[in-house]
């Protein structure tokens, strides 16, 4: 069995229905101690907190959040590289939360990662044809030639010249260890890609090469990704539907379009207003909701809902308390997004509200039934945290 | 003219060899001016900046040759105690994290208070009275009680919060903010832009903002320098950069990056191959070997900054600055949308044979992209 032939993806017409990933109630929770001798338990960071997500077949999905929401956790936690706290994870119909050993590792065979910093995700002591070759020596796949030959296939296939195998990573530049990156990940032919900040520390004019090299590379092998990143032109450009996290918690999920053109949770809104745009004439239009204070404490959550300190929208609305009592559900509006907010509804998308994203380019005409309320002007670029 | 920096080049001298980090940068600021340097890493945007400052690594780093005139003064001349008043008073800097450029060990009282009493004759009652109002200028609140804080006990934009405090402590004339916002997250980012922005309008500061983020300097500046490989390839106001550009370098980089507004069929076009090595002394046009628009004169000569009609009166800072732009080919305007040259037949030039500059020795790190990355465009 050549190792071609032994990774090549399986998919019967019965399972294409089924998702390739589903992720049910997961809790990461990583513990406080105190104490030398006698560790007590004084509390926990919530990574993850009660997160419900499915992958299709074929799709990527994009999870974006600012750093500590636990969108790397999350990752991670679906590779079973930690262990949940609770919930379960179902990969391909089969339940891996709780495997381990030989089981977790050909599971594993099928899922693979990208990682952020390509310098620090090599071992600076193996030849990069040795650390693309590595996982197939791990799942023992073809024998060495075949392996050899799979080495240089992969080579290929992410553009970079075979005759490159012997040399260590220290002699690339950045982008061209994050493609030996990418051949390591291809090398099982996993089903499932969790790319975490896989062009962050690239240079902007490198990080195009392997956005468009990982687009070529899931049509060409029908790979399914979970893509993590906190720039989000970048995930709006790759994803087809967006997750979008914050304190554990996915607070909207949505198509990718869809999330930007008419984002429901006022979290969104302000994450999509605080992208800046490299058009003069767009940024000169934008009035910025620009939210007060940083993250909270995940080791302490504000109550009810996490946003809600620094939510523009609860203020607008009178501060009303259900958004400190009551934690609100991930729930399906109207137009097909999940959002975990009470008072959704009241993002409308109204002009001061699209002009807070892309500075109201193309506002649609206003629809008569509009009121007032709706289309009060936001707080114009308020002076923050004070 | 505020600042003039003419022909800067500066080098490094290190065991790999010498680094040829600036390679004749010239440009004007006028008082309360904003300009935008934006290039990758190691185009050398901090680098000029740091020569400003006279802050270059010693020993490795020196001016070779230029002259950087501040208010009509030479500061390349200036004797290191004259250098150590003007820093702080007359030019500030922020720098991108504010951890390694705040002391550990020092409460922020400590820190403000020697900064601003280093340079003002005032009582330490007065300069912690300044100090309080900075930091309350700055959006932290209780300033009273944080000041008796270290700068671990704040956040990262707290922190830079704090550094553009210590920055305007002296209304200096010009700041220098190197990646100001890179490590914090995007909504801190908004709330420190828009603080910085309010701040130095408010005080008719100049600002030069060095930044890899096309988007930070269209809403940030008046007018950016693009940089590549410590040479200015193009300069213009930020509406006529975006709105046309001509270098090839600054249209791939438009097209590199994702728009968070773009529409549903946008394509990514990426530069091919990697920045050069800066080892190696430049010859030709440095973006030559990545060029899509490159003609067989730019693997041999170097174009010099120039206005785009030949014989137009250059006008190098204000509104109404000139646009200028390094290269002997420059995309048309259907070029630069599309972002690749549309004339028929047009090929990018071979290297010419003998050239030793593309081949990689032992002591290159960086190696030739092969064809294949070709396939991603």
């Amino acid at each position: 069995m050549s190792p071609t032939d032994a990774v090549s993806p399986v998919a019967s017409p019965a399972d294409a229905e089924a998702p390739l990933l589903e992720v049910r109630q997961l809790k990461v929770y990583f513990p406080i101690t105190r104490g030398i001798v006698v560790e007590r338990h004084v509390g926990d960071v919530r990574a993850v907190d009660d997160v419900t997500l499915t992958l299709r077949r074929g799709e990527t999905l994009g999870l974006v959040g600012e750093s500590g929401c636990g969108k790397s956790t999350m990752g991670r936690a679906i590779l079973r590289l930690y262990r949940p706290t609770a919930g379960r994870i179902i990969f391909d119909g089969q339940d891996i939360t709780t495997l381990e050993g030989a089981a977790l590792r050909s599971v594993r065979r099928r899922m693979q990662m990208i990682f952020q910093d390509p310098y620090a995700s090599l071992n600076p002591r193996m030849t990069v044809g040795g650390i693309v070759g590595e996982p197939l020596d791990i799942h023992s796949l073809g024998t060495r030639n075949e392996r050899r030959q799979r080495v240089e296939q992969l080579f290929e296939i992410v553009g970079l010249d075979p005759s490159y195998a012997e040399r260590y990573p220290h002699e690339f530049s950045g982008g061209q260890r994050q493609r030996v990156g990418v051949a390591r990940a291809l090398a099982v032919n996993p089903d499932l890609i969790v790319a975490d900040e896989p062009v962050s520390a690239l240079d902007v004019s490198i990080q195009a090469q392997i956005v468009n090299l990982l687009e070529r590379l899931q049509v060409q092998f029908r790979l399914t990704y979970l893509f993590i990143a906190h720039d989000l032109s970048v995930v709006r450009h790759i994803s087809d539907r967006i997750a979008v996290m914050y304190l554990g918690r996915i607070v909207e999920l949505a198509p990718s379009r869809e999330l930007y053109d008419a984002p429901r949770h006022p979290y969104t809104v302000a994450l999509i207003s605080a992208v800046p745009i490299p058009d003069p004439a767009v940024e000169s239009r934008r009035r910025r909701i620009i939210l007060t204070g940083d993250v909270p404490n995940p080791a302490a959550p504000p109550p009810g809902c996490h946003f809600h300190t620094r939510c523009w929208l609860r203020e607008r609305l009178g501060n009303p308390a259900e958004c400190v009592e009551v934690e609100p559900q991930l729930r399906t509006l109207d137009s097909g997004h999940e959002v975990a907010c009470h008072f959704a509804e009241q993002v409308d998308g109204s002009i001061a509200q699209r002009r807070a994203i892309s500075g109201g380019a193309n506002p649609p005409a206003e629809a008569p039934g509009v009121t007032a309320a709706q289309t009060q002007p936001l707080p114009p670029q308020r002076p923050s945290a004070h | 003219m505020l600042l003039s920096v003419r022909d800067l080049i500066v080098r490094f001298r290190t065991h790999d060899g010498t680094v040829y980090a600036v390679n004749g940068v010239s440009f004007d600021l006028e008082e309360g001016e904003t300009l935008g340097l934006v290039g990758e890493s190691g185009c050398g945007k901090s680098v000029t900046n740091l020569a400003v400052m006279r802050l270059l690594p010693q020993p490795a780093g020196h001016i070779e040759n230029g002259q950087v005139l501040f208010n009509t003064e030479d500061l390349t001349k200036l004797p290191e105690a004259s250098m150590r008043e003007l820093r702080g008073r007359d030019i500030a800097m922020i720098f991108q994290d504010p951890m390694t450029s705040l002391n550990p060990v020092l409460t922020i009282e400590e820190q403000m208070v020697e900064t601003i009493q280093a340079h003002r004759r005032v009582s330490s009652v007065d300069a912690r009275a300044r100090a309080i109002e900075l930091l309350g200028m700055v959006g932290i609140p209780e300033p009273a009680g944080r000041l008796r804080n270290y700068p671990h006990q704040f956040s990262g934009g707290m922190r830079q919060r704090v550094m553009i405090a210590m920055a305007l402590a002296l209304e200096p004339q010009l700041l220098i903010a190197d990646e100001p916002t890179t490590a914090l997250d995007v909504t801190i980012q908004a709330q420190v832009l828009e603080l910085l922005q309010r701040l130095t309008k408010e005080r008719g500061t100049a600002v030069i903002l060095i930044t890899h983020d096309l988007g930070v300097v269209a809403g940030m500046t008046g007018r950016i320098n693009v940089m590549y490989a410590g040479f200015i390839v193009e300069a213009a106001t930020t509406p006529e950069l975006f709105a046309k550009p001509r270098h090839p370098y600054t249209v791939g980089l438009l097209h590199s990056i994702p728009r968070v507004d773009a529409g549903p069929e946008e394509a990514l076009i990426p530069i091919e191959g990697v920045p050069p090595d800066l080892r190696v002394a430049p010859v030709g046009c440095p973006f030559a070997p990545r060029c899509a628009w490159r003609m067989a004169r730019c693997w041999t000569e170097n174009p010099s900054l120039g206005p785009l009609e030949p014989g137009t009166t250059v006008r190098t800072s204000g509104p109404e600055a000139t646009h200028r732009v390094a290269c002997w080919n420059p995309p048309t305007a259907d070029e630069a949308a599309a972002g690749a040259p549309q004339r028929p037949g047009f090929a990018p030039a071979e290297p010419p044979e003998a050239a030793g500059r593309v081949a990689a020795g032992p002591g290159a790190n960086r190696l030739a992209a092969s064809p294949e990355s070709a396939r991603d465009r």
